[in-house]
């Protein structure tokens, strides 16, 4: 489902990615860890060309990430959740979550609104539908921004570290309806520090440190006996 | 001589009508600004570098020559331009509303850029992730949210602009100023007469300096923090 050949980042002098391949099957959840600066975010952020890769190739569901136009296509593919949520401030949850499909995808105004009426009752808030997004929790705003990814029907959805703003009390919801997601068999590419959620949902961890992905494999298999030296001292800190 | 009140009360009419054509061209003005304005942001925002270029020289023209010579400069000028032999009746109207426009939409400009770029670049991200594209998520996205920010150095834009309408007296326009440098000399009366344009003047100010805090009330409620 999606391709990554030779993938380079550099940030002026900063080389972030330094050459990664992978593939992510369909269905697949594949959890990427790592300590921060490794490169994992960055990672994430060319699969929906958020950065722009320096080098390499990357096909995402048959269509290669190389133009504009491409570019729209892949976007309205592959959902986003992002660390600081991005609800827009002036629109209502509900508002949130029928924009894109009435802008970008032509959806009628009551098709829209039925979906997202739907998928705010999948996230658990209902009944906030009409709510701005500053009445609403961290966690809560975190659940609508899913809604709102998801409300773009998606093939694939990219979580980037979404639990690491919110407070302890709060990153259980979240993580429930991001569960709740991989058991639909939703394909997903997850940065997260959760590693309770990564031994539980993920089919794959990828670690990376220093732009490059040192070890991968089963999560059960990599967390009890990681074999890369970086993997051992990462998760001794950790776990 | 001593000094005479009765004028103005005996002008406040006719200066009334004078401070009425003082905000018809204000409001001309604004609208030729606050279009001009939206476009040189952008302009001055774009990825291309001849277009930022483009928007940079004319704001910096605008915002660097005194309006004064840019009246005249756009009152002269187009006719000496366009080759015309005689100036149309009540040209000067059109000639100031758009020498104030042009000068305001250089100011308005960069008022919306600054708006646009305080909105954090998560929303850009947001709305790109959910495949809109740059157009819409301007559209939908930044504009509204950096409209509403814009909403308090627009006030202070519209007040500037409407005192230097004042300046329009020059080329034959009967605004408020106008209005009263005639009756001044009429009646030589000049402190009372001129402090009655003045407060003409402050009130219409204040009122544009109270509709601005409504609005920002109004539009400022689901502001994030």
């Amino acid at each position: 489902m999606i391709f990554v050949k030779n993938l380079h980042k550099t940030f002026g002098k900063l080389e972030v990615l330094k050459g990664i391949n992978c593939h992510i099957r369909e269905k697949e959840v594949v959890v990427v860890i790592g300590p921060s600066g490794s490169g994992k975010s960055t990672f994430l952020r060319c699969l929906n060309k958020l950065e722009e890769p320096t080098k390499g190739e990357i096909i995402v569901d048959g269509i290669p990430l190389n133009s504009e136009v491409n570019v729209n296509a892949i976007r309205r593919e592959v959902g986003m959740v992002f660390q600081r949520f991005n609800l827009f401030p002036h629109m209502t949850a509900i508002q949130n979550i029928v924009l894109a499909p009435e802008v970008v995808r032509k959806t009628n105004k009551e098709e829209a609104r039925k979906i997202g009426m739907e998928l705010l009752a999948k996230v658990g808030l209902y009944e906030k539908a009409d709510e701005y997004p500053d009445r609403l929790s961290g966690g809560q705003q975190q659940r609508v921004a899913i809604a709102r990814a998801l409300a773009m029907k998606p093939k694939i959805m990219l979580f980037d570290e979404t639990t690491s703003a919110l407070d302890p009390e709060m990153v259980g919801e979240v993580l429930s309806v991001m569960k709740d997601l991989a058991r639909e068999g939703m394909t997903m590419v997850v940065v997260t520090h959760e590693m309770g959620f990564a031994r539980e949902v993920g089919d794959r961890v990828i670690f990376m440190d220093e732009g490059i992905i040192m070890e991968e494999g089963e999560p059960n298999e990599v967390f009890a006996h990681p074999k890369n030296p970086r993997t051992q001292a990462f998760l001794s800190k950790i776990l | 001589m001593g000094l005479n009140w009765h004028v103005v009360i005996d002008n406040m009419p006719i200066l009334a009508k004078g401070a009425l054509l003082t905000l018809e061209l204000t409001a001309g003005a604004v609208a030729i600004g606050v279009v001009i304005g939206l476009f040189m942001a952008l302009a001055r925002l774009s990825k291309r570098k001849m277009v930022r270029a483009a928007a940079i020289g004319y704001i910096d023209f605008f915002r660097g020559t005194p309006l004064l010579v840019q009246i005249f400069l756009v009152y002269f000028g187009i006719p000496m331009l366009l080759q015309w032999q005689t100036m149309p009746d009540n040209y000067q109207y059109t000639a100031g509303i758009l020498a104030m426009g042009l000068n305001s939409g250089a100011y308005i400009a960069e008022i919306f850029r600054a708006g646009i770029q305080s909105i954090d670049r998560g929303q850009t991200e947001a709305a790109r992730s959910l495949g809109m594209t740059q157009i819409q998520a301007l559209r939908y996205i930044i504009l509204p949210q950096a409209f509403k920010r814009s909403i308090p150095p627009l006030g202070n834009e519209f007040i500037a602009l409407l005192k230097d309408s004042s300046l329009l007296s020059i080329i034959a326009i009967q605004e408020l100023f106008y209005t009263g440098k005639i009756i001044v000399g009429r009646t030589y009366q000049p402190l009372p007469m001129y402090l009655a344009v003045a407060l003409y003047y402050l009130v219409m100010t204040q009122l544009i300096a109270q509709w601005v805090a409504y609005m920002e009330r109004r539009l400022g409620k689901n502001d994030i923090r």
